[in-house]
């Protein structure tokens, strides 16, 4: 015996098969529950981090210096000129992908008999499909040739405009100078992005149309993918470098401060999983504190036995948290596997289907991600909860009598 | 030098209202090497007075040392370590830990000692052998026999080499056959290592075994004194 209170309670935690069994089941439940809820809960962080990130807005996004600040007011007036040039530097950065440009403005979309307002967007057609893949084209197809005057409007939009593919609508913005301008577009596409109020004002039209109607060459921002989400902060480290060893006068915004419905569902979420959390730790809690009851209430002679033959009070104590520990570490390690393989199942059947959202158009089905975080956090709260569990009844048990311990039946 | 000295103890108990006088002004003194049994009818105080002697109960009155060691002011902790390195204890239902195998059951003490694995492994070896259960080593309680049990429960009591081995009516869940050998058994520990010996019993052909008897009865020593048991 290496570790008596080890071994002791090694054996002690198989001795009621049965007892040891639905502890173990409730742990499992437990869980399985941290798992998949917190799966759940990081594949909808993913999926509306990246949505937000391809659909719109790109990992970072470059402006003329100041538009932050004064470009809502005034847009025409921190446009950025040589998009070209800029390109070929900002290519050369690691990580990046793709480099866009756009060109928004705010106007009137008409099919002769219906106007509406509307906001439109003048994209670069073949880079543009590639950062929009969150969005869907559900009748048509999008905008692949650039110079020609066709557009791609939302979904809601088209059902209130009663536009149908082929037909031509005109749009009416301000030039910066103040002038009125129209250009007629051919409707190409339809399409969803999922969120209803996006999809009822947005026009996707070429960058060059865009750019004739509102009497410029410039563009209004510099849309930046990169490989992977996780290397945004770095790049944008060193565009912030490049803009000052180059002397640009450029700033940046990286998707971080453009998403704040983002952060917003984020603490939202984390919120909702911390109750989740605490209602599975008082479960597990409860659990093995009633199990180490039952047992320390059996085994009362065999305590009184091993007090006379000279274990101490604190050795009572070891022995009585190793069982907890050992409870929470073999329920851990089963409730882990189980976890995975569940997940795993929901997985390959296709996901959880979930409803739309609030302002949101359609569902998705969310898949359970297995990240090492949320298991090696359910594990670890499992096995302190279980040794803390232990803790009471073990305190109960260091303070039976001798005598009376060994009169117990 | 007296192995156990016991001074004017009373016990008393409150049972619901009532105060229950377990023992009433004992006082023995037993020597090295000694075998004593203490005899007397179910109630006597047999079991309270081998408690008090065992550290495991405090008395209401009097003084208890143990090899010359005075109890009273010791810790819970201090009198563990006391129990541990100088008494050993043979139950009446034997008390061997289910979970454990026979040589684990023998070793625990040591382990509590602190004693290092291969004098642990050796010393209880030794022991096994000596109450001839070496072969049933690996054996949990619940695969041998009564007698078998309380042979283990000897060997757990005397692996430690206590100057005192306290047993509570230690055959009467055995047959006479049994409980005679476990007696058997004992008597030879006691002469192989002048281990004292200390037993309880009700029993009049078990007493015969003792060298010394006390008798109480009511929670007195009858006359206080002890009989020499000429026999042995």
């Amino acid at each position: 015996m290496r570790n008596s209170f080890f071994i002791l309670a090694l054996r002690n935690v198989f001795r009621n098969k049965r007892r040891t069994t639905i502890t173990f089941l409730a742990i499992i439940s437990g869980m399985v529950g941290l798992i998949v809820f917190g799966g759940f809960v990081e594949y909808s962080f993913w999926g509306l981090r990246e949505s937000t990130i391809r659909s719109e807005l790109g990992h970072i996004q470059v402006y003329k210096k100041g538009y932050s600040e004064k470009g809502i007011t005034n847009p025409s007036k921190y446009l950025i000129s040589d998009f070209q040039k800029l390109e070929e530097l900002l290519y050369k950065i690691p990580y990046v992908e793709l480099i866009t440009a756009r060109l928004s403005f705010s106007g009137l979309i008409s099919t002769g008999e219906n106007t509406l307002i509307c906001k439109g967007n003048g994209v670069i057609p073949e880079k543009e499909a590639r950062l929009a893949s969150f969005e869907e084209i559900i009748e048509g197809e999008g905008l692949f040739e650039e110079g020609k005057e066709e557009g791609v409007i939302g979904c809601e939009m088209q059902k209130s405009l009663g536009a149908k593919i082929g037909d031509y609508l005109t749009i009416l913005t301000t030039t910066p100078s103040g002038m009125m301008n129209a250009v007629d577009i051919k409707l190409v596409g339809i399409a969803r992005s999922g969120a209803k109020d996006y999809d009822s004002v947005f026009v996707k039209l070429p960058l060059s149309v865009v750019q004739r109607l509102s009497l410029t060459t410039k563009v209004e921002k510099i849309v930046i993918l990169l490989d992977k989400t996780e290397h945004t902060e770095e790049v944008a480290q060193r565009l912030n470098l490049l803009f000052k060893e180059k002397g640009l006068d450029l700033e940046l915004k990286t998707w971080h401060e453009l998403a704040p419905f983002y952060h917003a569902v984020v603490r939202l979420y984390n919120g909702i999983f911390r109750v989740v959390k605490v209602i599975i730790a008082i479960i597990v809690l409860f659990s093995i504190a009633n199990t180490m009851t039952m047992s320390i209430f059996e085994r009362v002679k065999e305590i009184g036995t091993l007090r006379a033959i000279g274990t101490k009070r604190t050795g009572i104590l070891k022995l009585f948290l190793w069982e907890g520990f050992l409870i929470g570490v073999i329920g851990a390690v089963l409730g882990m596997i189980t976890g995975v393989l569940v997940a795993l199942g929901i997985n390959l059947c296709g996901g959880i289907y979930i409803p739309p959202p609030p302002a949101m158009t359609k569902g998705y089905n969310a898949l359970i991600l297995v990240v090492p975080g949320v298991l090696w956090y359910s594990f670890l709260s499992t096995v302190v909860v279980a040794t803390i569990s232990a803790f009471y009844p073990a305190m109960r048990a260091t303070r039976l009598s001798i005598v009376e311990s060994l009169g117990h039946n | 030098m007296p192995v156990v000295s016991v001074k004017e103890v009373s016990k008393e108990y409150k049972l619901g209202k009532t105060i229950v006088k377990a023992l009433q002004k004992v006082s023995l003194e037993v020597e090295k090497g000694d075998f004593v049994s203490i005899c007397g009818p179910s109630g006597s105080g047999k079991t309270t007075l081998l408690n008090i002697i065992g550290c495991l109960d405090k008395p209401t009155e009097g003084t208890v040392a143990i090899i010359d060691q005075a109890v009273a002011g010791l810790s819970d902790a201090q009198l563990s370590e006391l129990r541990n390195r100088s008494i050993g204890f043979i139950f009446q239902t034997f008390n061997l830990i289910p979970v454990l195998t026979a040589y684990e059951n023998v070793e625990y003490p040591l382990w509590i000692l602190g004693k290092g694995r291969k004098e642990r492994h050796k010393m209880v070896l030794k022991m096994l052998k000596e109450v001839g259960l070496l072969e049933h080593k690996d054996h949990k309680p619940d695969e041998l026999s009564g007698g078998q049990r309380q042979r283990v429960a000897v060997a757990r009591a005397l692996v430690t080499m206590p100057e005192l081995v306290l047993a509570d009516e230690p055959t009467a869940n055995l047959d006479s056959e049994t409980g005679g050998a476990v007696l058997e058994l004992m008597r030879k520990m006691n002469r192989e290592f002048s281990t004292t010996f200390i037993f309880s019993t009700h029993d009049p052909k078990i007493m015969n075994y003792a060298r010394r008897i006390y008798r109480l009865r009511d929670g007195r020593l009858i006359n206080g004194e002890s009989e020499k048991n000429n026999e042995k």
